[in-house]
């Protein structure tokens, strides 16, 4: 409401006037010239007259704001007709015989044709309105989500930081050195796993918030996949990993910081949630369409009410605060994000021994459309 | 100065943000080197011609100078080793700095470990750029991987791995700088002449076919690192 309100007061603004008031006086101006050279050659006809001035009426009403100008328009027009066009000539004179209905016919089809183009263009308008507010509120909505539970998600880590600084600070005298060790070492492990989630929400603001396009780029498949991997090893070293790529030297137009965290966060959570010793399996294969990379691991697998839903952050559950899942719906989500923009699919399967990821990407730009 | 500090090496940290100066000041205090701190460019400037100091460590976010500025204006009179500090985020921000005069960079967030490898390759080689004809008598040597630069030959495990011109010219430039960074626009010209056009896939599709001979796995490379958007960075020489 408050919107529509807003773009009413908006067409009287001075600049929307100057431009309605010159194409009024435009379109009088034309329909008088017409007139003119049309009585010129035929003189005795003033129904017709009547007829260009109301088209003129019609466009007034259909290219202005508000019912204002097709209703000035109209009345001049019935004046001008009079005054140029009927007898006497060059004077206003109402008493001619039938005149009174030309004059009230013409400003009565004047008047309700350009109510009737105003009320068609504001419903135009308020249907365009309704859509971009619609729209508005779902984006709206969408940000909330994500702030939630990204909010959440840096909480327990922030509490786990400020907790044991303070902790330090306040005790430090009567601390042993291995319990000192022990509370720093606990915040280093949250400020890298916060450090992970900025990471994360970093490279989303690479892609393009409208269109959802990023800038790609040529790159080798195996140069992403090890830098991925060495940067993976810097927070997880005794992370076990195998790693296969093609024999045949691949490259795939992508941005490669985007791929690198897609592969660091499938890895991971592989690596984290599947409770499992087993290495994690990253092999790339390639076919003359596309490449598919698969992140295979032997651990307890996904349970199947959620295998469809783990991308779209939708199993972020607000009441398992305390469980160890914590962000990883987002990391998903943003995998999820990122494969789409590259014109790629992500899914999740389980297999017999636990889950596999698997996500392509097209060999060219051109299968893009 | 007196005695004890002499044989100390001196390091000049250009840095805005307090915490990270506090970090890094007292790691590398603990590891034994002299360091002066600067909160700004132009401190940093000034700092950099009183002390000369051994190395300087620049972050590129400064309040007052463009990092790459100083970067430039310190060439113009000294070939002090500069590290830059920059954020992960801009890649041909790193490519930049390099070309205009820096000789590495560290991405932020970085370990101690990681910093301090950085300050040793870089004090071991000093700014110098070494190029194809520059020599070098001693083989490089890491892991299972030996180039012997006068006799022209490498071998992994020892056995002798064949590679074409450009693979060799190639690989002996990365060595002879070894874990230093090398741009893909330095790569291009020292092997391809400075005429090359900017597309760098001739060098990738290079790299591609050391890594199949020299490296287990091309995923997980034991001696040529990949260092995306910005270049290669072979492992340091064990000499």
């Amino acid at each position: 409401m408050k919107q529509t309100k807003r773009t009413g007061s908006s067409l009287f603004s001075p600049q929307y006037m100057v431009r309605d008031i010159l194409i009024s006086l435009f379109l009088l101006a034309g329909a008088t010239a017409i007139s003119f050279g049309f009585f010129h050659v035929v003189p005795e006809n003033s129904a017709n007259i009547a007829l260009i001035y109301i088209s003129a009426v019609v466009l007034t009403a259909r290219l202005t704001n508000g019912y204002l100008y097709g209703i000035v328009a109209s009345l001049v027009s019935v004046v001008a007709i009079n005054y140029l066009f009927t007898f006497p000539f060059f004077a206003v004179n109402f008493t001619l015989t039938g005149y009174p209905v030309t004059f009230i016919v013409t400003l009565l089809i004047s008047i309700s044709v350009s109510t009737l183009t105003t009320r068609i263009k504001e419903q135009a308008d308020t249907l365009i309105e309704r859509e971009k507010f619609l729209m508005e509120a779902e984006k709206e909505k969408m940000r909330a989500n994500l702030l939630r539970s990204i909010s959440h998600d840096l909480r327990s880590p922030l509490t786990g930081i400020i907790g044991n600084s303070t902790a330090y600070i306040d005790n430090a005298e009567s601390l042993s050195d291995t319990e000192k060790l022990e509370l720093v070492k606990h915040i280093r492990e949250d400020s890298n796993w916060l450090l992970n989630m900025v990471e994360n929400l970093l490279s989303v603001t690479r892609i393009s918030a409208n269109s959802m396009k990023i800038a790609t780029s040529m790159e080798s498949v195996e140069e992403v996949v090890s830098e991925a991997i060495s940067r993976l090893r810097k927070r997880l070293p005794d992370a076990a990993i195998k790693v296969q790529v093609p024999e045949e030297f691949l490259m795939l137009p992508m941005d490669a910081m985007l791929i690198e965290q897609v592969i660091i966060n499938l890895l991971e959570n592989a690596i984290v949630h599947s409770k499992s010793t087993l290495p994690v399996e990253l092999t790339v294969t390639a076919d003359p369409r596309q490449a598919s990379f698969h992140v295979k691991d032997y651990g307890i697998g996904i349970s199947p009410d959620k295998l469809d839903s783990i991308f779209d952050g939708s199993c972020y559950d607000p009441d398992s605060s305390s469980d160890g899942h914590r962000g990883m719906g987002i990391g998903l989500s943003i995998c999820k994000t990122i494969i789409t923009a590259h014109n790629g699919e992500i899914n999740a399967i389980n297999h017999e021994n636990g889950c596999e990821v698997i996500f392509t990407l097209p060999r060219n730009e051109e299968t893009k459309a | 100065m007196n005695d004890t500090n002499i044989s100390k090496n001196t390091i000049l940290l250009i840095e805005d943000e307090e915490n990270i100066r506090t970090f890094i000041s007292t790691t590398l205090k603990n590891q034994g080197y002299k360091i002066t701190s600067a909160s700004n460019g132009k401190d940093g400037m000034h700092l950099a011609a009183s002390l000369c100091p051994d190395i300087v460590l620049l972050d590129l976010g400064l309040p007052d100078l463009d990092g790459m500025d100083v970067i430039k204006q310190l060439r113009a009179w000294s070939a002090v080793p500069i590290i830059v500090i920059s954020a992960r985020t801009n890649e041909h921000e790193k490519a930049k700095a390099l070309d205009c005069g820096a000789d590495d960079y560290i991405t932020k967030p970085f370990g101690t470990v990681e910093l301090l490898a950085r300050i040793r390759t870089s004090l071991r080689h000093g700014n110098q750029m070494k190029d194809l004809t520059s020599i070098q008598q001693k083989p490089y040597h890491c892991g299972n991987l030996t180039i012997d630069f006068d006799r022209h030959v490498v071998t992994l495990h020892d056995t002798i791995i064949h590679l074409t011109q450009i693979e060799y010219k190639l690989l002996t430039l990365l060595a002879k700088n070894s874990g230093k960074v090398l741009t893909y626009s330095f790569l291009m010209e020292k092997i391809w002449g400075p005429y090359v056009d900017s597309n760098n896939q001739i060098l990738r599709v290079n790299m591609a076919n050391i890594r199949r001979k020299i490296e287990e796995n091309p995923a997980t490379p034991e001696y040529v690192f990949t260092e995306i958007g910005v270049g290669y960075r072979m492992a340091e020489d064990e000499n």
